[in-house]
């Protein structure tokens, strides 16, 4: 992941069952490095993937409030569920990692 | 459909006195019918009504409530359901757990919604039930047979196999009073918490068995129940907040709450997956693809949920296993080092037959282990057993001891809790538990901070609020901080009931991920009666205050919800190794017991909460 002074590199994985929503078989994980513009946020690099994958654009947001993401899916930034260090609107720095994964609950 | 009949309802009660070998019929007005609908509704009543404190959860005087509910044996999603409500053993508090398979829908097609096993057989017996045909028949027979062997058994006696034949049995571990003894039918539907297993035992009922009658069971709106089933059958496969577990049930879990820090990988010690295991093969498509399989589905179920497998390879290879849930990934295979997911099926599948919660048994047999290591327990009080981690043979053997309550197994039958109490000294330090005795279900909730809140406050012997469901529509967030105190506490709080409701309408809570409106729609349509979400979740406090008032009764107080030190610890990797529940615990429980409006000192609901939910009987019970 470099630095280019016009932007900034991160990565995103999708995993398991997540990663339909961008292409993917449902197993393992789809990667992408987004190349942004610095101080871009959380919601800006999803809202980016979102546009070029109509299937995230439909699962990834809730469906009465499409400015927040919906129940389903955990949102994890550096290792850290979102709310931890990191809120939608957060800013991001070079080298920061979002992960999607299902969110699970029961037996 | 006559006008005296309301849908969905078979209208019967069934009442067995063990003691005395006298069977008898109990119906309800339609105003009870409407109030308690079923399951844990009706348990929770009779439960109240009927159970003292000074009757403990062996005592012949308990009550062991087998309830289904109105949607039961209807053309809706998993609606084969069975609720079961007692004293349990495990916390000799109130209990509500839950199976499925085809429980609900053949004692409905008899006739019953509800069965109540009370008093103590003179010798074992098993009740059988197939229409008006109700009989306790001598079991002497069946004794020592596991719950697979137990149904085979019943299925040659009785002429009736397949889905015509519900045997439900707590198994050996049920004969020898385990305090996590379970109950379990269809092969691989269990009821597993809170002992319900020992209380079944305690009564010398080594099964209930149950045909699929032939009793007429009208709804008020047929086209109309068609049409929302159908509906929710179309959102469970296709919206994504379900389509994953449409189409894999569990079996996602683990990769999941792995990146979650909520994996419990070796009884807590760590949250790191290990270096040289395959993620691959712990995908939810390459755990169901890895053995043959085929579909194993509940009554009435388009869920590709439940399956049976073929062990594929090692010393099992052949055999033919239940699937296992996440739990039983979990507690079979993660909470005690092993890694091979074929392996762990086997382990999951002996764990079934032999009628344990799986969730206890992952953190008995992951806290022998670890203390084996330490050198804390050793080969010669396991009777030549060396507990190694991830040794499935080893857990497998004292499986059999427990269940039999052979040497060491007779003390790790009493659970986790008593186990270490009994070994004492550092062991205590290592053993996962709530301080009521209910088992943690099988998360590493130091890394879901609102789980261990909901266990260790719950009335029922397990998970209480249950998963963040439409939070929306009760006015709560979509997302919270997990790690908030403030915002766990107001998601366990204003869950509290949801899960009361669905467990009281005899489906699954894998088929009822929909909106509560969409509940009572098909409610409504079953029934002909009018409910919405205010009725729903009033419905769902009434039972909590129910069980709660019950437990209060019994001494069972705020001084007990807490949880054990391993499980309260502060993980030493992982995603959430920074995060220290404990430091949060009062501030979370103390904003909890202001939400629900329960009295944070007594733990008592509060006056004024009983009379507004038309409780005052128990505000009288309570208050004076």
């Amino acid at each position: 992941m470099t630095q280019t002074g016009e932007s900034i590199t991160v990565r995103v994985d999708f995993i398991s069952w997540v990663n339909q929503f961008v292409g993917g078989s449902g197993t393992g994980a789809t990667e992408f490095d987004e190349q942004v513009p610095p101080g871009e946020t959380v919601r800006g690099v999803l809202n980016r993937l979102s546009e070029r994958h109509p299937k995230l654009k439909a699962s990834l947001w809730d469906e009465n409030d499409r400015s927040q993401i919906g129940t389903h899916i955990e949102i994890i930034v550096n290792d850290a569920v979102l709310g931890v260090a990191h809120e939608l609107d957060s800013q991001l720095e070079e080298g920061d990692r979002i992960t999607l994964a299902g969110q699970y609950v029961g037996g | 459909m006559s006008e005296e009949r309301i849908g969905g309802i078979a209208g019967k009660i069934l009442r067995v006195d063990l003691t005395a070998g006298k069977i008898w019929n109990e119906e309800l007005s339609p105003r009870e019918w409407r109030e308690y609908l079923g399951g844990v509704g009706i348990g929770a009543k009779i439960l109240y009504e009927e159970v003292g404190a000074d009757v403990d959860w062996d005592h012949p005087d308990n009550r062991l409530v087998m309830a289904t509910g109105p949607l039961a044996g209807l053309p809706v999603w998993g609606t084969g359901g069975l609720t079961v409500v007692t004293r349990g053993a495990m916390t000799n508090g109130a209990t509500s757990t839950q199976a499925n398979g085809f429980f609900g829908a053949n004692l409905k097609f008899s006739g019953y919604d509800a069965i109540v096993l009370q008093g103590e057989a003179p010798n074992w017996v098993y009740l059988f039930i197939h229409d008006d045909k109700v009989e306790l028949r001598d079991a002497t027979h069946l004794l020592g047979q596991d719950t697979w062997e137990t149904q085979q058994a019943l299925e040659e006696e009785t002429g009736y196999n397949g889905h015509m034949l519900s045997v439900y049995t707590s198994g050996v571990a049920g004969e020898n009073k385990v305090r996590f003894a379970a109950i379990h039918g269809d092969y691989g539907h269990v009821a597993s918490k809170n002992g319900v297993g020992a209380v079944m035992g305690a009564k010398k009922v080594k099964a209930v068995a149950i045909v699929r009658g032939n009793q007429p069971l009208p709804v008020h709106d047929t086209k109309g129940l068609y049409q929302i089933a159908d509906q929710i059958g179309y959102e469970l496969r296709n919206d994504p907040t379900t389509k994953g577990l449409y189409q894999l049930g569990t079996l996602g879990g683990v990769r999941n709450l792995l990146k979650l820090g909520a994996l419990p990988i070796k009884n807590y010690t760590t949250n790191l997956w290990p270096e040289d295991v395959s993620g691959e093969i712990w995908e939810g498509p390459a755990l169901r693809d890895g053995m043959d399989h085929r579909g194993h589905q509940c009554s009435a179920c388009g869920m590709h949920h439940c399956h049976q497998s073929v062990i594929a390879e090692g010393k099992h290879k052949g055999e033919i296993v239940d699937e296992p849930e996440y739990e039983g990934w979990a507690g079979c295979g993660w909470t005690i080092g092993c890694t091979d997911p074929q392996e762990v099926a086997w382990l999951n599948t002996q764990v079934d037959r032999a009628c344990v919660d799986v969730n206890e048994f992952g953190w008995v047999i992951g806290w022998v282990m670890e203390c084996y290591e330490k050198g804390l327990i050793t080969k010669e009080q396991l009777g030549g057993i060396e507990a190694k981690w991830g040794d499935v043979e080893a857990a497998n053997a004292l499986l059999q001891m427990i269940v039999k309550r052979e040497g060491f197994g007779d003390i790790l039958a009493e659970g986790v809790k008593r186990a270490a109490e009994h070994v004492g000294g550092e062991s205590l330090d290592f053993a996962v538990y709530t301080e009521k005795g209910a088992s943690p279900r099988g998360h590493d909730h130091r890394g879901r901070w609102e789980e261990m809140l909901d266990t260790a406050l719950s009335s029922t012997g397990t998970l209480e609020s249950g998963m963040m469901l439409s939070p929306q529509e009760l006015g709560l967030p979509l997302r919270i901080n997990p790690f908030d105190p403030d915002q766990v506490s107001m998601l366990v709080a204003g869950m509290l009931g949801r899960r009361h409701f669905e467990d009281s309408l005899g489906a699954c809570i894998f088929t009822t991920r929909t909106s509560i409106e969409q509940l009572c729609n098909v409610l409504n349509a079953a029934t002909g009666w009018d409910y919405d979400l205010e009725e729903a979740m009033r419905f769902g406090r009434r039972t909590a205050c129910l069980l709660r008032a019950f437990n209060i009764r019994c001494g069972i107080g705020p001084e007990l919800e807490k949880p054990s030190k391993r499980y309260g610890s502060q993980p030493v990797d992982g995603p959430a190794k920074d995060l220290n529940v404990m430091d949060h615990w009062e501030t979370m429980v103390a904003s909890w017991y202001e939400r629900v409006g329960f009295d944070r000192q007594s733990g008592k609901p509060k006056e004024e909460l009983l009379q507004s939910l038309g409780l005052e009987n128990v505000a009288k019970d309570m208050w004076g």
